[in-house]
This record gives C-alpha cells, structure tokens and sequence, in this order.
C-alpha cells in the first residue's frame, strides 16, 4: 500500500475511481429516477461540450465570474491594505464587515434584481459580493503583519506613507492576500452558479436547474461535473500563478548558502 | 562644539553631527498604563564619530535610536542633524536592524539597489555603484540571490549594504548582530570597522554586550534601566585600526570592558518594574 501511495499522481486517481465506482454502484443497486449512474451522467459531458448553446451559457458564466472576481479584488485590496496600516480605517469598515460577513451573499440576489434587473448587472454584482470579504480579510491580515523595521527601511531611503502603501506593503503582503484571491475564486464560482439558478436567464446555473425541470437527470449531475471541473481548472490554473508570483516566500525552496 | 577623543585619544574638538537634547519617551503599556521608556537623555556625537549606546535589554536604548531615526516621536526633548531638527525619517540616516528588515521579494542586488532607485540614481551608475558594494560586505556572486536563501550573517551583510547605497552620513544601528552566532557576529564586528575606516560615517550604534561596545567605538554611553537615563559616557582611548587578537590581550581593553562591567551591576536607583523598549 505503502508503495502504490508512493507513485506520483497514483492516489488521486485511485480516490476518483473509488468514488465513481461508489456512485455507479450505489446506482444500480438503488434504482431512483434522481441518482442516474456515473456513466450515463459521464456520457452526457461530451454531449454538453459539443452543444453550442450549451457552451455560449458556460462562456457567459465565465464572463460575469471574471469580471465580478476581477472588480471584487481590485475593491478589495487597497481597502484591505488600508486597514491594516491605519486602525481609524480598520475601525471603520471592521463593523461593516462584521455585519455583511454572516450574510449569504446569494440572500441579497432577490434585492438586487429589483435595483438591476435579472441581466448581468445583478450577477455580476452578487459575484463580486461573493469574492469582496474573503480578499479584503486577507489582505487586512497581510498587511498589519508586515514588519514594521520594513517600513521604516524604506521611509528612511525617501519614501512617502503612499509609495510605501503600494511598493512595500502590497509586495510584502502578496502572500496572503492570494491565499484571499483562492478563496474568493471558489466563492466566485458558488455565487456565480447560485445566481444563475435564481435568476434562470443563462450560464451553467440555468443548465442545470433547466434539466432538473425537464428531468433529465443525467444532464443535471453531467452539469455538476463540469461545474466541478471548471472549479478544479480555474484552482490550478491559479495555484500555478500564485507559486510564480511569490515563489520568493515559499519556504519548501529554502536552500541556505555560507555560513556567515 | 564639544570635545571628543581623538584617535589617538587626544582631545579636539568638532561640531556636534547629532545632538539629543533632553530627550524623554513615555510609551502607553498594554494594559494603559504610561510606562518611561527613556528619561531625560541629552548626548551629541561628533561627525564621524562611533558611539555606542550601551545598557541592559528593557532599558530604551533601541527607542533613542528610533527617535534619532525620525521612526518615533519624543514625548519631550529634541533631537537636531546636522544643525537640521528631526521630525521624520530621512537618507541621512540610514537605519541597520537587528531583524535585518530586508525586502524578501527583492533579489540581493534589488535590496541594495532600492534606495538608489528611490534616489533616482540612473541605472547604470547605481549597478557599478551596487556591485562595488557587494564586494565590500564579501556578497559578490550573491547578486540574484533572494533572502530566504541566504545565512543570518550574510542576510545583515546585505542590509549594511543596502543602506550604505545611498550614502547616508549617519548610521544608526540597534543591536545588528545580536541575532548572529558568536563566530559571525565576530567577522561582521571587524568588517564594520573596516568598512567605517574606509566610509567614516557617524555611527551610533546600540547594544547590549560591553565587549562589542568596547571594540568598536570612540565613546561608550552607558544607559540605566526602567527607565533608561544616561549613566555614564566612557571615551574609549584605544589605537585604530582596531585588531581584535591584539585588544584582546591588552590591558587597557580588559580594563574598558571590566570596569563597564562593574558600572553596569551596580544597582540604579529605581529597580526594574516592567520591561519595555
């Protein structure tokens, strides 16, 4: 055992299978209209994929999950840094927070579609809800940890409270604050599928409960596998970019040169 | 003006590079409670001059440092540069931590190219400029290098060099080798000294061992606990360049660092309460 769990790339392919196998089982031995087997839910994939109208609604989704993540941290950020310098802007905006934090963000959908209607505005507003707190926490955090000595290096070379704000404090706590974009990424996706199920215009939200209407099962777990495999790519593809960006603090690298 | 040893130990006398005037910090404790970090500590160093601040862990000797730095304000008191009242930090003062404080997302060369940039150094000039540098503090072929690759001893060395870049006159050190081990602490000692020899920079540099204190500069200032005022200032009449081997088994260097000692054991007139600073 010891030795198959050692082979790269081995365990999670076995964790898949088992629980492929567990569901196809489970399945047949159950014979519910609501739990089709894997295969024929796994055997719609292609089928969706290929459909263009299908893919229209998933470019969609993407779309307004970008652009809500991108505004979401561009928000986010400087307000995050902000408040971990100064405790008159953490003092500010904590108690805000602390009363939006518990909110599930896909509650305020029906609100917000009478302000902006059922079309993008509304979901594009709720995604960035969605990715807003996670980042500003992180951020906060990032910033208030960073070393004070820090900052007095670079105020004693001529920097202003500015120049430090987005050249020592950002870079310093770029770390944490993309541990606050992965987290907002996934929350990005949640809120961008719970918002398309609310409003039932388009995008893979609307897919799947379309489906669920009409009862095509199958179609319906095919969409949460896809839905799930968006979320597993956008999560590398962005693991991948942040392990560049601040491969400079990662400690598994740690190769101490000389002795003095 | 007022008089310092020469390096020969004979008097001369100078215009005072930094002068702390009566200088007192009150810090609020956690608990709210007002807490005298320093009280009352008036010194002037002379240009060029290395002086050494010298008191127990807890005693405020770090926040004078700070105060002269422009990173903290004084409750009272006033502290002037170069005739130049401080209210801020500024790059005729270059600051070298015990906590190294380097950038860790720069590389070594763009940690001491930092404040060049900021100077607004062309590039050029600020690379032979850098490189020359590295090779004074013993990092050349280290330039691509980031901090967390690099040793304790080495991670200071670039610290030195990066705020040596951009010329300060002033060089305001707490405790920078206090967390090194006792062997690189000794090599980086004797490299400071050589590098003071070639720069001459002020320095003021803050710590708590007597024999550090002792072997590297002109004057001693020795600072009580809770709250830290000035005790004493003992001019330290030895030769320079120093040669650690030879002080070592000098009489008068053991004679320096004995009689400190003693000055520091003796009880103050306050007994410590809390520890701050």
């Amino acid at each position: 055992m010891e030795r198959l769990a050692s082979i790269p790339g081995l365990p999670p392919i076995l964790a898949c299978a088992g629980l492929l196998a567990t569901w196809e089982i489970a399945a047949r031995l159950l014979a519910i209209d609501g739990l089709p087997p894997a295969s024929a839910a796994l055997a719609q994939v292609p089928a969706i994929l290929g459909d263009p109208e299908a893919l229209l609604n998933i470019a969609a989704s993407l779309r307004r999950m970008a652009v809500g993540f991108a505004l979401g941290v561009a928000f986010a950020v400087p307000i995050g840094l902000m408040m971990g310098r100064s405790q008159y802007v953490a003092a500010f905006f904590n108690p805000l927070l602390m009363i939006i934090y518990p909110v599930p963000k896909a509650a305020l959908m029906p609100i917000i579609m009478l302000w902006l209607g059922v079309g993008d505005a509304s979901k594009t507003l709720v995604i960035f809800l969605g990715v807003t707190l996670p980042v500003i926490y992180h951020s906060y955090q990032g910033a208030r940890a960073v070393e004070e000595r820090m900052l007095w290096s670079a105020a004693a070379m001529g920097m202003g409270p500015l120049a430090r704000l987005t050249h020592i404090v950002l870079p310093a706590a770029l770390p944490e604050i993309l541990v606050g974009c992965r987290t907002g990424l996934v929350l990005a996706l949640i809120t961008m599928v719970t918002s398309e199920m609310i409003t039932r215009q388009t995008g893979v939200g609307n897919i799947l409960f379309n489906s669920l209407d009409m009862a095509q099962y199958d179609t319906v777990y095919a969409m949460i596998v896809i839905i799930g495999g968006l979320g597993f790519a956008l999560d590398a593809a962005f693991e991948a970019l942040r392990s560049r960006l601040v491969r400079w603090a990662e400690p598994s690298h740690d190769l101490v040169v000389g002795t003095t | 003006m007022l008089v310092v040893p020469s390096r020969d130990g004979a008097a001369v006398t100078s215009t005072a590079k930094i002068a702390i005037e009566a200088v007192s910090k009150t810090f609020e404790t956690k608990r709210g409670r007002p807490h005298l970090a320093i009280s009352d500590i008036s010194l002037q160093v002379a240009e060029g001059e290395f002086v050494s601040v010298l008191g127990p862990s807890g005693c405020g000797k770090s926040t004078l440092l700070y105060i002269v730095g422009g990173f903290v304000a004084p409750s009272t008191g006033s502290v002037t540069v170069s005739g130049q009242p401080v209210t801020g930090p500024g790059p005729d003062r270059g600051p070298v931590f015990q906590e190294f404080a380097l950038f860790p997302w720069k590389t070594v060369l763009g940690n001491v190219m930092y404040g060049l940039k900021q100077q607004g150094v062309a590039k050029a000039e600020a690379q032979s400029r850098v490189r020359e540098l590295l090779a004074m503090v013993h990092l050349s072929g280290f330039e691509n290098f980031y901090p967390k690759e690099l040793s304790g001893g080495m991670k200071q060395r670039v610290a030195i060099a990066r705020t040596l870049a951009y010329e300060p006159s002033i060089l305001l050190m707490d405790e920078p080798f206090g967390a090194l081990d006792a062997h690189t602490r000794t090599r980086l000692q004797n490299d400071l000294l050589a590098i003071w020899e070639r720069r001459r920079k002020t320095v003021l540099f803050v710590t708590h061992s007597v024999e550090e204190a002792v072997f590297l500069s002109d004057r001693v200032v020795v600072i009580t606990r809770s709250p830290g005022r000035l005790k004493e200032i003992i001019p330290i009449a030895l030769a320079r360049p120093r040669d650690r081997a030879t002080l070592l088994l000098d009489r008068r260097y053991q004679d320096y660092v004995v009689g400190i000692e003693r000055l520091m054991d003796e009880p103050g007139e306050e007994e410590p309460a809390e520890d701050g600073g």
